[in-house]
């Protein structure tokens, strides 16, 4: 049998779906995308898209268990994404990147012949330091004269939320969590400002095509008669336009460094080796397969993990340090990191259709190490978290736990205070044991030279 | 405007028309207006330095054509 867990995402395509069986990834070619599947093998397109790493390899193995038999084609068994991120965990930049790879690949399928016949930001996965799309079911054999069937598609997953966060606030980002499907042109019309028509691409692919759909939303056999040709030439121009719009919009490159902000912190140069040190001597320890750094700014220590060929998310709350953190990883082509938004007191849910087509961060693990390091005050005291709360949140997440303990001594903990009442009793060292005790053994605690701060290796109780 | 979804089923409306309306209208326009931007950028570069420092220019570049053909970015962010 299929798991129950089958699909996921992919139970809209006719061309086939997502399974797992016995662990493992697969996916169901249906016979109504033979002809297709061929073309993309054999014209040369498939190898050339993953020598880019711009599509993920497969390997066509013994058919399995297919589902409604009368359909079924072939099992292929892609090669397996670390983790699964979405949109609405993206930054600008990265979603920007997202778009250029998504064009790139679209241009590159033209040239073979075939038209790439979803544009969601979804099929695209920063997989081992590159933007890869992961279905490898996208692709449709080109029939000249038709216009581009992802082009309403593009707009919605990619033009739209840029051109909301350049013009108006990074934080638009976020809606892409309400729409399954992108947000809806005529939505982004109405929240773009005027300016935004002064540019070329955002009025005709934001603007004028919000309206065109409002006039012509009714009137489907209009459309379905077709009243000229969209010849490859006009295809080429719109995939440049679209690429053009993209690239005129641009938000800025964080510039804070490292430097600024431990200058800011409790730590000493000394005691922060120290505390690099530690960290490193238990992630050895565990020796994990896959690391989530929670509160990783811009990846100081969840390089000390991924610089080891672990496999590690660095999730920060601060697009710009998620921006930062993930211009280094292009920069440096670091094929181990994974940076993401993520605010931790109110995380990804499960989306979509039965909430299962797009995974809560819950869902996504747990994985065999979390670093929790200077992130408790801010859970607990800024965000009111009681200790027992967080501790249940990190064991459903992880086998391992790196914490790090910030006590009311501490400058940084004084600073969140100042603001409001101290009514965190049991927010102590004696305290904080207690309340990790229920869901933690602590393997090793070592206190930071030349500062108020401890050290902990836990590991979750009954794993 | 929107008092149009009042008078009509909304689950019935389709902007996938719309969409492609669109495109063919925007057909042959586009040539030009990518043209043009051409031209224009060509122009632009002619008054404008070479630069090649920024991150963001650097990382559109592996974007868009892989990043075999990337030189060594330079040690500023």
């Amino acid at each position: 049998m299929i798991d129950a867990q089958k699909q996921l995402g992919s139970f809209r395509d006719p061309s086939g779906f997502l399974f797992y069986k016995n662990g493992s990834l697969y996916r169901q070619v249906n016979l109504v995308y033979q002809k297709h599947f061929d073309w993309l093998m054999d014209s040369g397109l498939y190898e050339n898209l993953v020598a880019q790493n711009l599509l993920v390899s497969h390997e066509e193995v013994t058919p399995i268990d297919f589902q409604q038999p009368q359909f079924a084609n072939k099992t292929i068994q892609p090669e397996v994404v670390d983790f699964i991120s979405y949109p609405y965990e993206w930054t600008f930049h990265q979603l920007r990147s997202a778009a250029l790879t998504t064009l790139r690949i679209a241009r590159i399928a033209l040239e073979h012949g075939m038209i790439l016949k979803d544009a969601s930001a979804y099929n695209l996965q920063f997989h081992r330091g590159h933007w890869t799309l992961i279905d490898t079911l996208s692709f449709e054999i080109y029939k000249e004269g038709e216009p581009w069937i992802a082009y309403r598609q593009f707009c919605q997953h990619f033009l739209a939320p840029l051109a909301l966060m350049a013009y108006r606030d990074t934080r638009m980002g976020l809606s892409s969590r309400l729409f399954i499907d992108g947000i809806p042109l005529d939505l982004a019309a109405s929240l773009l400002p005027f300016r935004s028509k002064l540019q070329l691409g955002l009025l005709t692919h934001i603007h004028l095509h919000s309206r065109s759909q409002k006039q012509y939303a009714d009137k489907a056999q209009f459309a379905a008669k077709g009243k000229g040709e969209f010849s490859r030439k006009d295809l080429v121009n719109l995939f440049e336009s679209l690429r053009n719009s993209v690239k005129s919009l641009s938000m800025p490159v964080p510039k804070t460094e490292w430097a600024h902000y431990y200058e800011d912190t409790n730590y000493s140069e000394t005691a922060f080796e120290e505390k690099k040190n530690a960290v490193r001597e238990f992630i050895e320890q565990v020796n994990p397969n896959s690391v989530w750094d929670l509160g990783a700014n811009t990846g100081q220590f969840s390089r000390l993990a991924s610089e080891k060929g672990i496999f590690t998310v660095a999730f920060d709350v601060d697009p710009g340090a998620v921006s930062q953190n993930y211009f280094r990883v292009r920069k440096e082509r670091e094929e181990r990191l994974l940076p993401l938004v993520m605010d931790l007191t109110n995380p990804s849910p499960g989306l979509g259709w039965g909430h299962q087509e797009r995974q809560s961060m819950i869902d996504r693990g747990p994985v065999d190490l979390v670093l929790a390091l200077a992130l408790v005050h801010h859970l607990a005291i800024s965000n009111n978290v009681p200790l027992g709360k967080i501790s249940k949140f990190l064991k459903k997440i992880s086998h391992h736990l790196i914490i790090e303990f910030v006590p009311k001594s501490d400058s940084q903990v004084q600073r969140l205070l100042r603001s409001r009442k101290d009514i965190f009793e049991n927010y102590t060292v004696e305290g904080f044991e207690e309340a990790f005790g229920y869901d933690y053994d602590i393997i090793q605690k070592r206190s930071i030279t030349g500062s108020d701060r401890t050290l902990y290796l836990m590991k979750a109780i009954g794993q | 405007m929107n008092h149009n979804i009042f008078l009509k089923p909304l689950m019935y409306l389709d902007p996938g028309s719309g969409s492609f309306i669109i495109q063919m209208l925007l057909a042959g326009v586009l040539g030009i207006a990518v043209a043009v931007r051409i031209y224009w950028k060509k122009i632009i570069a002619f008054f404008k330095r070479n630069k090649t420092g920024n991150i963001q220019d650097q990382v559109d570049e592996m974007d868009e054509y892989g990043e075999h053909e990337v030189d060594q970015p330079d040690e500023k962010m």
